[in-house]
């Protein structure tokens, strides 16, 4: 056993990027080797990004990237540069959660919640895409995620209802100017607090 | 899910009206209340483990054996220690003269916690580095240089009993252990049955494979010479023993805390004590936290988190008119490199040893062998799964050998609904069911299938013209339920002396809840386990909000660290709902007759004046104490004598019920609520491709009385999950040279959306006879019941092909391989 007393910083070398996180504009030193997930957890405290695998399957780490989702564990930070990233804390406005987060909660599609950062980004990119989604759609759009504890069935029921509901939101909007999203989603979190 | 009783919807209640609110005496047990876990977790804010690292940590590493079996020659670490962002390296020689090896399942197996001359599975850690970062502690540990000798591997389960070569030399053989039952008369039942039938099949290695690795920080406070530990270990403190023992410290020094939030367990999660340890050796030497989170290779190829590997002997007496007499089960079943305290899954398949058969003469042997893998730990149903696939698959078996339809042998042998209570030859009792008639439910729903659905005889025909093959066959399936007596120890006990042992030496497990009033009258309750997604925070809420006649949001649930808590149980063997539920009406009466205590004391009165009702004391005339007024008078008193706060522990269903008796003194497993499921899945099988697809999933399920519907479902669901990836898909694969062939996720196959069929849940409610609410266990369920049904409806697609699926997972390659055996015969 050996106690290494050299403790000051080292000379790996670094380089600079400038980014968007969730809309605030960011400029870090990285080194070329980080992960944009290890970037977005340890740099800049967004702990809502999970990781599981560090190899691109399991999809927790998913955050969008010019609203693209990707596996920001096969990201390195440098590749993020000039980027607009968004993850799951960027989601909620104002404390009142997103229609997609709404609806996880009450289709019950989350247990341990260690894919539910990831599960939700996937399906604000499938559903900025395509707002009313097929079961292949759906499918398609979450087959890079895993979960192991829902079964996915309710996942699966939580991106339906979503959809309703951010079309619902979208029809509101068009017709009448700002009772924006009072609908049923911002009355039951009330109810269930 | 809209059924709440909670009409807090402006959110304004104050403090002194509370609980007059509550409009109904509607409940919120028995309501699919939606989680109160859910809001930290969906906006990202939520810390599991690997956001607990403060500033100051330092990071550790592990070197890991890249040998199955190995003598280590040298270990030269000293490059490692030149590196300028390496603090630490530890191997075996630094930790042996101050820390003790840490506990083993088995007697005989303590084991250093870190190789000690010997390497014993690919992944076994060696080495710890501690840097500044992770990144540079994995720089450093490559920097470690070990040079073995490489010995011969043992990797086969039943070539490992011949003891050619040995795993451990100074134990002398590789069963590492050993047992024969005997029930009743098995040899009588299979001299006079008119046929004995035999089948061997296999259980491929699996596990739970939670989303969230295992992780630790640990910090070694010097002034009082003790640790504090976070970690995800689950059941914290019922095996924190395995750390304390290890570091040599008393329990109250060494405190683990376990985040409200884990990422999944199953199980897996109870074994990962050396990363606790280790991070505390590497505290304590550098007086610095010290944290750790095991990435996705190291989990999956060295992270002792495999689970049940068996092979079956199995053998089945049966009479021409169909009536099983006996059953014979013999199977090795293999644990890797050293036995863990998950050993005795090899036993709890004795807690439902003939299924929902009505079979009273068997037979029940183990080989628990040692080999050159990484070693097991405990997964959702606790070896229950493989046996009840093993059975099945001989009474399949048994049904094509006396030329008998399956649905029928089945429904035959069934235990009727009025043989409740029935108790196994084995001796534990199911308590409630009716079997047959869920066996029925799901015939029917086939039945239609087979008149212009899915398995329309023109549509099946048509099919096979094209090569696939469907099938369904119904099967019934137990869950045992609630475990909590010493039989988990009956490994480590002296067998033989068991039978000298009644009911006063059996030790049990109790479930503590405690609870205080706040100043604003709300309530605060300590859960003294873990969780790991079950949504206790969310049950606790319920059923303390019932007893105490308070609203949902005026409860606040929390958890007990290893130090404040008893030694208990803890979550695990599909024991939660009931023992919390016990737990939390024997904590509401408590509670309320403190408060009553109290409020007589406030207004000088005798008890008997006062009635606690609804969030309040009141008395004649209309005169009422708040919680938040009866919080504040309790302040006067002394803090030791508080009067608004209460603990309680349950004991255990079967505690006062003299049936159990005898099987709890002989350490047999006892588990009293018999929840159960009715599956029929709908498989199509392509001959050529090897594909299994499941069409449809029917499934009957009854855990007693549920206390929350939506929770239930999603157990259901995610174990049918399981259920599917185990007899489909996952498997924990090595070569003969004992290297892992599934070390990453792109190998060891976990199911994704697209592998889950439609599933179509039913449920009925047979409460327990035995349980307070009446509620029964089901946090395993569809993993125990959806490999067994799954294999049986391939079987039935596969009949006209001559081929059963004898080996899980039953993988396209193994479905191909099959099938042309059979071909070229
Ligand atoms: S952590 Fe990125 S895909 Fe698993
Ligand atoms: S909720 Fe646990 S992994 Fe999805």
């Amino acid at each position: 056993m050996s106690v290494n007393d050299i403790s000051g910083p080292l000379d790996y070398p670094t380089e600079e990027i400038a980014l968007s996180v969730n809309g605030e504009e960011v400029t870090a030193e990285v080194e070329p080797r980080h992960k944009l997930s290890d970037f977005l957890r340890d740099a800049r405290g967004l702990r809502g990004v999970r990781v599981g695998c560090e190899h691109g399957v399991c999809g927790a780490c998913t955050v969008l990237m010019d609203g693209r989702a990707v596996k920001s564990c096969l990201t390195y930070a440098v590749q993020a540069d000039g980027a607009d990233i968004e993850t799951v804390e960027g989601l909620a406005d104002d404390g009142a959660l997103h229609p997609i987060q709404e609806s996880f909660h009450e289709e019950h599609a989350l247990q341990c919640g260690f894919c539910t950062s990831g599960f939700v980004m996937a399906t604000k990119e499938l559903l900025d895409s395509e707002p009313d989604p097929d079961r292949d759609d759906i499918e398609d759009g979450l087959a890079d995620n895993i979960c192991r504890c829902t079964g996915y069935q309710n996942i699966y029921d939580a991106v339906l209802r979503a959809a309703d509901r951010m079309d619902g939101e979208a029809d509101d909007e068009g017709a009448a100017d700002d009772e924006e999203a009072t609908g049923d989603g911002a009355t039951e979190t009330e109810a269930d607090r | 899910m809209s059924s709440r009783p909670d009409s807090d919807a402006d959110g304004s209640t104050s403090a002194d009206a509370r609980g007059s609110e509550r409009a109904t005496s509607e409940k919120f047990t028995g309501s699919g209340l939606n989680r109160v876990e859910d809001r930290r977790i969906l906006t990202g804010e939520a810390e599991y483990i690997h956001d607990k690292a403060p500033e100051s940590a330092l990071h550790m590493a592990l070197y890991r054996s890249v040998h199955a079996h190995a003598e280590i020659e040298s270990i030269d670490t000293s490059a490692a220690e030149d590196h300028p962002g390496c603090h630490l390296v530890l191997t075996a020689e630094d930790i042996k003269a101050d820390y003790n090896p840490m506990p083993a399942g088995l007697t005989g197996f303590e084991e250093w916690s870190l190789a000690d001359g010997k390497v014993r599975y690919v992944g076994e850690p060696v080495a710890v580095v501690v840097a500044d970062d992770r990144y540079v502690a994995e720089d450093a540990v490559d920097l470690v240089d070990v040079s073995y000798d490489t010995l011969d591997p043992v990797v086969d389960p039943r070539g490992a009993r011949e003891d050619e070569t040995l795993v451990h030399e100074d134990f002398g053989t590789n069963v590492g252990d050993h047992e024969e039952l005997t029930f009743g008369d098995p040899d009588g039942a299979f001299a006079d049955a008119d046929h004995v039938v035999e089948g061997s099949y296999s259980w491929g290695r699996i596990s739970g494979v939670p989303l969230e690795t295992a992780g630790v920080v640990a910090d070694y406070d010097d002034d009082s010479d003790s640790f504090d530990i976070d970690c995800n270990i689950q059941l914290h403190t019922l095996v924190d023993d395995t750390v304390y023992d290890t570091l040599g410290y008393d329990p109250d020094d060494v405190n683990l805390d376990v985040p409200p939030d884990v990422g999944g367990s199953f199980g897996t999660k109870i074994a990962i004590h050396r990363y606790c340890c280790l991070a505390a050796m590497a505290s304590k030497e550098l007086n610095r936290p010290v944290a750790f989170v095991e990435d996705r290779i190291e989990n999956l190829q060295g992270g002792d988190m495999h689970s049940t590997e068996r092979e079956y002997d199995v053998k089945l007496a049966v009479d021409d008119d169909g009536t099983i007499r006996g059953l014979d089960f013999w199977f090795v079943d293999d644990f890797g490199a050293w036995p863990r305290y998950p050993v005795n899954q090899v036993l709890k398949p004795l807690s439902v040893l003939t299924n929902a058969y009505d079979v009273q003469d068997a037979r029940y042997e183990y080989d628990l062998v040692l080999t050159n893998k990484t070693c097991q730990t405990a997964y959702r149903g606790f070896g229950v799964p493989a046996h009840l696939y093993a059975l099945e698959m001989i009474v399949d078996e048994a049904a094509e050998e006396i030329g008998m339809d399956p649905d029928a042998l089945r429904r035959r042998n069934l235990i009727e609904s009025d043989q409740m209570p029935y108790e196994l030859p084995s001796k534990n009792i199911y308590d409630s069911g009716d079997f047959p008639a869920a066996l029925a439910h799901v015939q029917e729903k086939i039945e239609d299938e087979r008149d212009g659905g899915l398995l329309d005889p023109e549509v099946v025909e048509a099919k096979r013209a094209e090569g696939k093959y469907r099938g369904a066959r119904p099967t019934v399936h137990i869950e045992p339920g609630v475990s909590g007596s010493d039989w988990t120890d009956r490994q480590r006990s002296n067998r033989e002396r068991l039978a000298d042992r009644d009911r006063d030496d059996v030790a049990e497990l109790p479930e503590h809840l405690r609870a205080e009033i706040r100043p604003d009258g709300t309530v605060r309750a300590f859960l003294a386990t873990d969780s790991s997604g079950q949504g206790h925070q969310t049950l606790v809420t319920q059923l303390l909000a019932d007893e105490l006649g308070v609203l949902s949001s005026d409860i606040d649930v929390r958890y007990l660290d290893s130090v404040e808590a008893p030694t208990e149980y803890g979550t695990a063997a599909s024991r939660m709902a009931v023992m919390v539920s016990g737990a939390a009406k024997g904590l509401g009466e408590a509670l309320t007759e403190n408060l009553e205590t109290l409020a007589a004391e406030v207004w000088d009165c005798p008890d008997r004046d006062v009635v606690y009702r609804d969030g309040a004391v009141e008395r004649a005339g209309g005169e009422r104490l708040s919680l938040a007024a009866l919080a504040e008078r309790d302040r006067e008193r002394p803090d030791d004598d508080r009067l608004t706060r209460a603990s309680y522990d349950y004991q255990h269903p079967a505690t006062d019920l003299e049936e159990f008796d005898d099987a709890l003194a002989r350490k047999l497993p006892v588990y009293p609520t018999a929840a159960f499921a009715a599956n029929a899945p709908i498989v199509e099988v392509d001959a050529k491709t090897g594909e299994v697809e499941i069409l449809k999933f029917y499934s009957l399920r009854d855990c007693g009385t549920q206390l929350n519907p939506t929770i239930v479902e999603g157990q259901a669901h995610g174990g049918l999950a399981q259920g599917i990836g185990a007899a489909l898909l996952e498997e924990f694969g090595y070569a003969d040279d004992g290297q892992p062939q599934a070390i990453t996720m792109f190998d060891y196959r976990l199911p994704s959306i697209e592998n889950i069929p439609e599933m179509e849940l039913d449920h009925t409610e047979t409460p327990s006879p035995f349980t307070p609410t009446g509620a029964k266990g089901t946090g395993e369920g569809g993993m125990i019941d959806g490999p067994a049904s799954l294999a049986c409806s391939i079987n039935a697609a596969l009949e006209p092909l001559d081929v059963q699926a004898d080996q899980i997972p039953f993988t396209p390659n193994r479905v191909r391989e099959r099938i042309r055996e059979r071909e070229d015969e």
